[in-house]
Formats: structure tokens, C-alpha cells, sequence
């Protein structure tokens, strides 16, 4: 396993942080989702060694979190969510300066960062001196240092935020084409939910510094079912009855019910329960519930 | 071109068992240092008292061929340790350390906490002291070349020049003299500068805060001691501290009646308090309790 936490606890002063937080993951891109506050940073903060848990234990590529954070860092790319860079410096040096740092030989991180910048997009302005960069092109540097010392996984902590569309594309396409296609494990940590759907095939949905929800995409999605319903006739006594049964309501504002069901419901009530309020059911669809929809069930919030 | 057809190759080489993991930031330091327009104008001229003292110890082996210069009665350039310790102890060099640390360290932390890039550092294999180490040496770099070169150079160039062994039997400890001033007053610069790096994020605030606290201390001394009459005063000076100290390390007598230890108590409490203070606020994450 790539990531293996225990029970991890941490506070800042009173305010807990995390709260028992264990996750076992392995390949591929992980998505890293929960609302403001929800501990997905300080989760990525220990799991480098920024800060020591207060409890718990946890292996980062097979080296402990607490004892090893050298090696974990030799192997393991961050790209912060701030905006960072060292001042005075151009692309190619700072890659390489942070190349250097991770313990790559001079030369050998000065090739490599020539590399990793043609890479990202960033050949043409290599030479420029980095405060002269865009959002975007700051962005996409603080994706070149986070690879140049070539790790085995990567963690980036919102890696669109103040993009454009067409820049958040193309990283985003970046992304994917790291995870699938270059052996690096990569975890997201976003609160842009089709960034994560787009990107990830497994997600871990923090709340409250509890894992509210994790999995892969595709099976969560099964386990809910969610149907599409429009009714004619008085609905609130049905509706009543649906939320009665454990499913969760939702109108839009085309006057369609979303309607959650709990696991191994069966759809026949919907029938009975109109049946017997005498309502007509005039559009009844299976529908598929999405990342938005896994997220605010699992932090609670409609 | 997209991002797709650009490709992207894993690395196969080796990563170092670094010794020194510290020292690219070293190299760095200086590197940037040395790109300031006015520091190169300014760093050449601060080894220029180097180069006067350094004439002053040839002159002094060639007393005969430079006598018709002066009066005889004049007691003319006596290479001493009173000597070393004028270049390496009085306001001028202390003046010019302050000028080179300005340019060399007032921005190695303070421009890391504006840029966010403690992160960066902390996300690579650098421990804290690594860190520190990689900052610091940068500072020594520079100070050294104002202090411990030019006193190890005018010993051996005194030897040279005099052609015999004579000066350095006279007075042995003298090298030891050297180095241990000029570690002594590089280390207090170094924590100094970056104790205050470390409080802003604004380097020319930390400018104003390095050349502020050494003059006003100074300054403050005077004017407690004009209204006390108390030498005690000299305490809250940082030069006179420095200059208590170095009188010491030189075997001169000292510039204020008072005992040179609480001088080095004085800086040593000061470092301590640094070192506390960078502890704090160095690290790859800002936390906000």
C-alpha cells in the first residue's frame, strides 16, 4: 500500500483537526474531497511530516510518517495549494534548486528540469524569472518541482483553483496523463467536485476530520439509488411517506423529485405509496447520483 | 503543443547520500546575493580597509624605505595584536558587516515567508537545522571574507614579508585570536540577521530593523550614559558589546570598565532568544491556533 494511516488524531489547540482518520490506498488517482475545515490539508501536512499526529500511526510508500519523513519526502511530490515560489530565481533555476534539494545530483536536476518544464508546458518561458509568471504558469511550475526529483506519488492540494477554463483543462489533462500513463500515483485534494470525478477513479470524502466516505467513484455511485420522479396530484403526504421509508428528497426547480433510496429498497413502493394517496406518477426514471450527490450526502448538507 | 505529446520520462538516476544537504541553499544564497546591482559596487569596497591594513604590514617591514614620510618621534605602524584588533573590532569594520549583512541576509528568510516557499524547502529530505545551516552559511560566507580571511592573511603576509618566525612566536595565540572573533562575531550577526529575517515578510522592514536596533541601541547607550554616567549602559549597546568581547579575544584592554563577560552574556542571551524565535517561526507549515 502507498498510503497506509491509522487512526490519526490531530488538533490545533482545542480545535480538533482529525479525529481517528484511517485510509488504506493503493494505485491510481485518489480524490481527497470535503468542505472547508474538513482536515484534507492537515491530513496531507502529516502524511509529509509537516506536522507529527497526535495520535495514530501511518506508512507513506512503506516508510513510517513519523520516523522516516526524509524518505517519504525524497519520494513523494507536493504541490502546495499557495501560491510559492523563490523569488529572483527563473523556472529552470528554481526546478533545478528544488531538484538539488531533494538530493538529484547538480547536473543531473538541471537536465531534469529543462525536462519536467517542456513537459508542463513551460519551454518557451524557462528563462523568465518566475515572479513575471501568470497564475496559471505559477501553477504549472509548482507541478514541475512537485516532479522533478521523479517521485512515486504525488500529492496536489487543489491544483485548479484560479485557473481559467482552458488552464484548468490542460492540467487537468496533465493530471490524468500522469496517474494512467506514468506510473505515479497521484492524490487530489480538491473542493472542485468534476476535477475529482474527471481525474480520480477512488475518492475519500472527509468531514468534520472523519472519513465521511471513501471508495471507488463508480461503486458508490452504484450503491445509491437514485431515481427521477414527477408527480400530478398532492405530493406532500407522499413525499412524507418516501422520507418515512429512510429516502431523502430533493426538488428541483422543474418540479422533478431526486429521491435517494436506502439500500435494498424496493422500487414497488413508490407504487403502492402513490397508489394509495392517489396521486398520478407521470415520469419515473433510474437515474445515476453523481460525485456532487455522494459528497453532500456524506457531509450532510442538501 | 499539447501536454500530451511532449511525453514525460522517469528518472533512472541515483539520488546523493548528501552530506552537506544544506549546501545548495548555501549556493543559491550567495549566487543571489552577488545579482544585487549595488552589492557589487558595495562588497569590493568593503575589503578595501583589507587592503589598506594589508599595506600598512608591508609598509611596516619596510619602515626604512617609507621613514622620510614621517616625523621620527611618531611611533609608526607596530603590527600587534592592537593592530588586528583595530581592523577586525573598531565601528568601521563593524559598520561595513552591518552594510554586507543587509544586502546578504535581510531577505533569506523574510522573502520565504512573502513567497510561501517554506513549504517547498520543508516538502524536500531538509531538516530544520539543514535549513538554518544553508541560511547561516551564506551570512558566514560573507563575513568571513571581511574578518577571518583578511586576519589570516595579514598573519601570514606579516611572515612573509618579515621573512622570519619571529612575529608569530611573539604572539602564538593570535591566529586563534582571529578565528574565534571572527566565528564569534559571524555567529551573533548571523542569528541577529536572521532573528530578524525572520519577523517580516517585508525585506526592507528587516533592513530597517537590522540597521535600526544596532544604531539606536548605540545611540541609546550614549544617551543613558551622558544622563547616568554609568558604564553599565554600554550593556544595550550591540557594537559596544562586540567591541567588549573582541577587546578581550585581542588581549587589549577594554573599551569600557566593565567586565567583558557580561558583554558576552548580553549577545549570548540575545542568540538564545534568536534561536528560539527562528525555531518558532520556521516551519513548512503556518499554523494558526
Amino acid at each position: 500500500m502507498s498510503i497506509e494511516v491509522k487512526d490519526i488524531h490531530f488538533s490545533y489547540g482545542k480545535i480538533k483537526a482529525l479525529d481517528g482518520v484511517s485510509l488504506d490506498l493503493s494505485q491510481g488517482a485518489i480524490g481527497l474531497l470535503g468542505p472547508n475545515g474538513a482536515g484534507k490539508s492537515t491530513l496531507i501536512r502529516i502524511m509529509l511530516g509537516f506536522l507529527s499526529p497526535d495520535g495514530g500511526e501511518g506508512r507513506i510508500l512503506d516508510y513510517d510518517i513519523k520516523s522516516q519523513q526524509a524518505e517519504i519526502r525524497r519520494y513523494v511530490g507536493y504541490m502546495p495549494e499557495d501560491d510559492c515560489f523563490i523569488p529572483e530565481l527563473d523556472a529552470v533555476s528554481f526546478t533545478s534548486y528544488l531538484g538539488e534539494l531533494s538530493g538529484m545530483p547538480r547536473q543531473e536536476a538541471m537536465k531534469r528540469a529543462h525536462e519536467v518544464l517542456y513537459y508542463v508546458g513551460l519551454e518557451e518561458s524557462r528563462y523568465r524569472k518566475v515572479e513575471t509568471y501568470s497564475a496559471g504558469m505559477k501553477l504549472r511550475l509548482k507541478l514541475a518541482q512537485s516532479l522533478v526529483h521523479d517521485p512515486k506519488l504525488i500529492f496536489l492540494d487543489e491544483p485548479t483553483s484560479g485557473l481559467d477554463p482552458q488552464g484548468r483543462t490542460e492540467i487537468l489533462e496533465l493530471i490524468i496523463d500522469i496517474s494512467s500513463k506514468k506510473d505515479i500515483q497521484v492524490l487530489i485534494s480538491s473542493h472542485i467536485l468534476p476535477d475529482i470525478e474527471m481525474t480520480c477513479s477512488y475518492v475519500v470524502i472527509l468531514n468534520k476530520g472523519i472519513v465521511a466516505s471513501e471508495g471507488e467513484i463508480s461503486k458508490l455511485k452504484e450503491i445509491r439509488d437514485l431515481y427521477e420522479i414527477k408527480v400530478m396530484g398532492e405530493a406532500q403526504v407522499f413525499l412524507r411517506k418516501l422520507k418515512d421509508l429512510k429516502c431523502r428528497v430533493e426538488e428541483t426547480e422543474d418540479g422533478i423529485l431526486k429521491v435517494y433510496t436506502p439500500p435494498n429498497y424496493n422500487r414497488q413502493e413508490f407504487f403502492r405509496i402513490a397508489a394509495e394517496e392517489k396521486i398520478q406518477l407521470r415520469h419515473f426514471v433510474r437515474s445515476q447520483s453523481s460525485l456532487e450527490d455522494l459528497f453532500a450526502e456524506a457531509v450532510g448538507v442538501d | 503543443m499539447t501536454i500530451k505529446e511532449k511525453g514525460y520520462t522517469h528518472w533512472d538516476g541515483e539520488f546523493l547520500d548528501k552530506k552537506l544537504p544544506w549546501w545548495p541553499i548555501t549556493r543559491y544564497g550567495i549566487k543571489l546575493t552577488f545579482r544585487k546591482k549595488f552589492f557589487k559596487l558595495i562588497f569590493p569596497m568593503s575589503l578595501l580597509p583589507a587592503v589598506v591594513f594589508l599595506a600598512g604590514i608591508y609598509v611596516s617591514e619596510r619602515l626604512e624605505d617609507f621613514k622620510f614620510m614621517f616625523r621620527e618621534s611618531v611611533p609608526f605602524l607596530q603590527i600587534n595584536p592592537a593592530y588586528f584588533k583595530t581592523y577586525l573590532v573598531d565601528n568601521f569594520m563593524l559598520n561595513i558587516m552591518i552594510i554586507i549583512v543587509i544586502f546578504c541576509g535581510a531577505g533569506l528568510i523574510s522573502d520565504d515567508l512573502k513567497h510561501n516557499s517554506l513549504q517547498l524547502y520543508f516538502a524536500r529530505p531538509l531538516k530544520k537545522r539543514d535549513y538554518f545551516f544553508g541560511k547561516t552559511a551564506v551570512i558566514v560566507f560573507f563575513l568571513f571574507i571581511l574578518t577571518l580571511v583578511p586576519g589570516l592573511v595579514f598573519i601570514i603576509m606579516k611572515l612573509v614579508f618579515a621573512g622570519s618566525f619571529k612575529f608569530f612566536l611573539s604572539y602564538p595565540w593570535l591566529p586563534l585570536a582571529v578565528i574565534g572573533y571572527s566565528i564569534f562575531v559571524t555567529a551573533f550577526f548571523s542569528f541577529y540577521v536572521l532573528f530578524l529575517s525572520s519577523l517580516s515578510k517585508n525585506r526592507r522592514y528587516v533592513v530597517i530593523l537590522i540597521f535600526g536596533i544596532y544604531l539606536f541601541s548605540d545611540i541609546f547607550w550614549a544617551v543613558f550614559y551622558e544622563y547616568f554616567h554609568n558604564h553599565y549602559f554600554s550593556l544595550i549597546s550591540l557594537r559596544a558589546n562586540i567591541q567588549q568581547v573582541g577587546a578581550f579575544i585581542f588581549s587589549q584592554k577594554t573599551p569600557y570598565p566593565i567586565p567583558w563577560f557580561y558583554s558576552l552574556l548580553v549577545l549570548t542571551a540575545i542568540c538564545v532568544l534568536a534561536g528560539l524565535v527562528l525555531k518558532k517561526k520556521v516551519r513548512g507549515v503556518e499554523i494558526v491556533k
